[in-house]
């Protein structure tokens, strides 16, 4: 399995896998291949839990194709708890920003076409 | 390295534009060259930058526009950088007059979409973000972009009427620019009361999808010296990068691409933000610019709302922030929008800018980025 087929198997279950490099520590999502700080190659596996809350979002109501049936809806910038990761994804059913104030919880859900699911907790 | 110059600069209007996007780029190409007083065989290479014309069903356009101008032998490269790749373009090119390989060079951007309609250029513009976390989970641009917005209202004391005005100041300018898409004076309520595009982003926040095309003839010292008409010299050029997606930044109020770039251009340049005297930057939205003004060095972060709020871009005062009426109102043919900075500064400081001149101008910056500033460009140019 590909990392991004992880990646994916994860999200859908409500996890996050990372790479964390074995030389400095360093975390990053799974996509990276060596490490933004010392440039190092050998990362070890590290799931986190989805769980964290909202960075910043929008609430989208000119959308992209494929979206029109789920608008609006918001894209939102999850920071995890415990790290410094920020990952992003899709939580449906929002409509004005007094439902999803910066600082909100939230978690992962799952994975389908519109990438990462997340919902409020 | 060689001193290297803009020798001359032209664009066709921004808007909705009938002819094919092969026409355009020759259009304002010709332009260019008519102003530089040169003869078309003088150009050494092309550089053309572009990222939807599969959109009008031509790519490649580097060979198309070196053939529509009667040198058809001259290399040319393509280039795509999403909405930053004309200042990509113009930096290679720029690199290569300054490395000695070429004494006279055409750089032009052009992009032609707006025949297309809102929900493929929304859905194609997405493909410039980091599609797996961004595009594919619903982020339209203006929605990155009213994330980075979100962030600006939680972090400082800013409002919506805020981003308002820089849509204001842009439309003002923008009315004395002949070829500007947006020719239109609108109030801080209109803006406030246009459709929302993606919270906090109202429609009059957003920059309109454009066609257009804009090129500038780019030589070495000693070729405009010969060639005896006016020319500006490029003092300073920069580059810089950002994690792609906007989750991969610490803070979300500020784009690091623009940072470094900026400092490497005024490191070469040898000056200092106080020494900019106006500057073309990347207003896409209005967020943008706000942002852009903070990184680049001209307020500290969190006060170029408050610079806004107090009139100190508008034209002629403090520092004239796009005077050419920026993205927001000139118009983004996201292909050309780079090379067209650098148009309104050769105008600006050639004395061609008519009533949106900026007065005593010496000295002027283009600020250009792709995606939500995952890549970027800086220039400065001197008035010789």
């Amino acid at each position: 399995m590909s990392v991004k087929e992880q990646l994916i198997e994860k999200a859908k279950e409500g996890k996050v896998l990372t790479h964390k490099c074995t030389k400095c520590g360093h975390l990053h999502l799974s996509n990276v291949y060596y490490c933004q700080n010392c440039g190092s190659k050998d990362f070890q596996d590290e799931v986190l839990e989805g769980i964290g809350s909202i960075a910043t979002y929008t609430i989208i109501t000119v959308p992209p194709a494929g979206f029109e049936k789920y608008t609006p809806y918001a894209f939102v910038v999850l920071q995890l708890d415990k790290t410094v990761l920020r990952i992003s994804g899709f939580m449906a059913g929002i409509s004005t920003p007094n439902e999803l104030p910066v600082g909100t919880r939230a978690k992962i859900t799952g994975f389908d076409e519109r990438g990462i699911i997340m919902e409020r907790q | 390295m060689e001193k290297v110059c803009v020798l001359g600069a032209g664009s066709t209007k921004y808007g909705k534009l009938a002819d094919s996007i092969g026409d355009i780029a020759t259009q304002a190409s010709i332009a260019a060259i008519e102003s530089a007083g040169i003869d078309p065989k003088d150009i050494k290479a092309g550089y053309i930058s572009n990222v939807f014309g599969i959109a009008d069903k031509q790519v490649h356009l580097g060979p198309v526009l070196m053939s529509n101008l009667g040198i058809s032998d001259k290399p040319s490269l393509s280039i795509e950088s999403a909405c930053g790749s004309g200042s990509v373009a113009f930096r290679e090119a720029f690199a290569n007059v300054a490395a000695g390989f070429y004494d006279c060079l055409v750089v032009t951007g052009v992009e032609k979409v707006t025949h297309t309609g809102t929900e493929w250029t929304t859905t194609y513009f997405s493909y410039c973000s980091d599609f797996f976390y961004e595009g594919q989970a619903g982020a339209s641009f203006p929605g990155l972009f009213a994330s980075m917005a979100r962030a600006y209202l939680t972090e400082f004391d800013a409002t919506e009427e805020d981003f308002a005005r820089v849509a204001v100041k842009n439309h003002e300018n923008g009315l004395l620019n002949p070829k500007a898409h947006l020719q239109k004076k609108i109030t801080i309520d209109d803006v406030m009361n246009s459709a929302v595009v993606a919270s906090p982003l109202k429609l009059y926040d957003c920059c309109p999808f454009s066609d257009g095309a804009s090129s500038v003839i780019l030589c070495s010292e000693k070729f405009a010296k010969e060639n005896g008409n006016d020319y500006i010299e490029v003092i300073g050029s920069g580059r810089g990068g950002s994690p792609a997606a906007l989750q991969g930044r610490e803070h979300m109020t500020t784009i690091p691409s623009t940072k470094i770039a900026a400092q490497s251009a005024y490191k070469m340049a040898g000056i200092t933000p106080k020494d900019i005297d106006f500057a073309e930057v990347h207003d896409c939205f209005t967020i943008a610019e706000i942002v852009d003004t903070e990184d680049l060095g001209f307020f500290e972060k969190g006060k170029g709302v408050q610079a806004v709020r107090e009139g100190r871009t508008k034209l002629n005062s403090d520092i004239s922030i796009n005077p050419s009426g920026g993205l927001k109102s000139k118009g983004h043919p996201i292909g050309a929008t780079g090379v067209g900075q650098v148009v309104e500064v050769f105008d600006q400081l050639t004395g061609k800018a008519g009533l949106r001149t900026v007065k005593d101008a010496k000295i002027g910056l283009t600020h250009n980025f792709g995606a939500t500033g995952a890549s970027c460009a800086v220039h400065i140019f001197q008035s010789v």
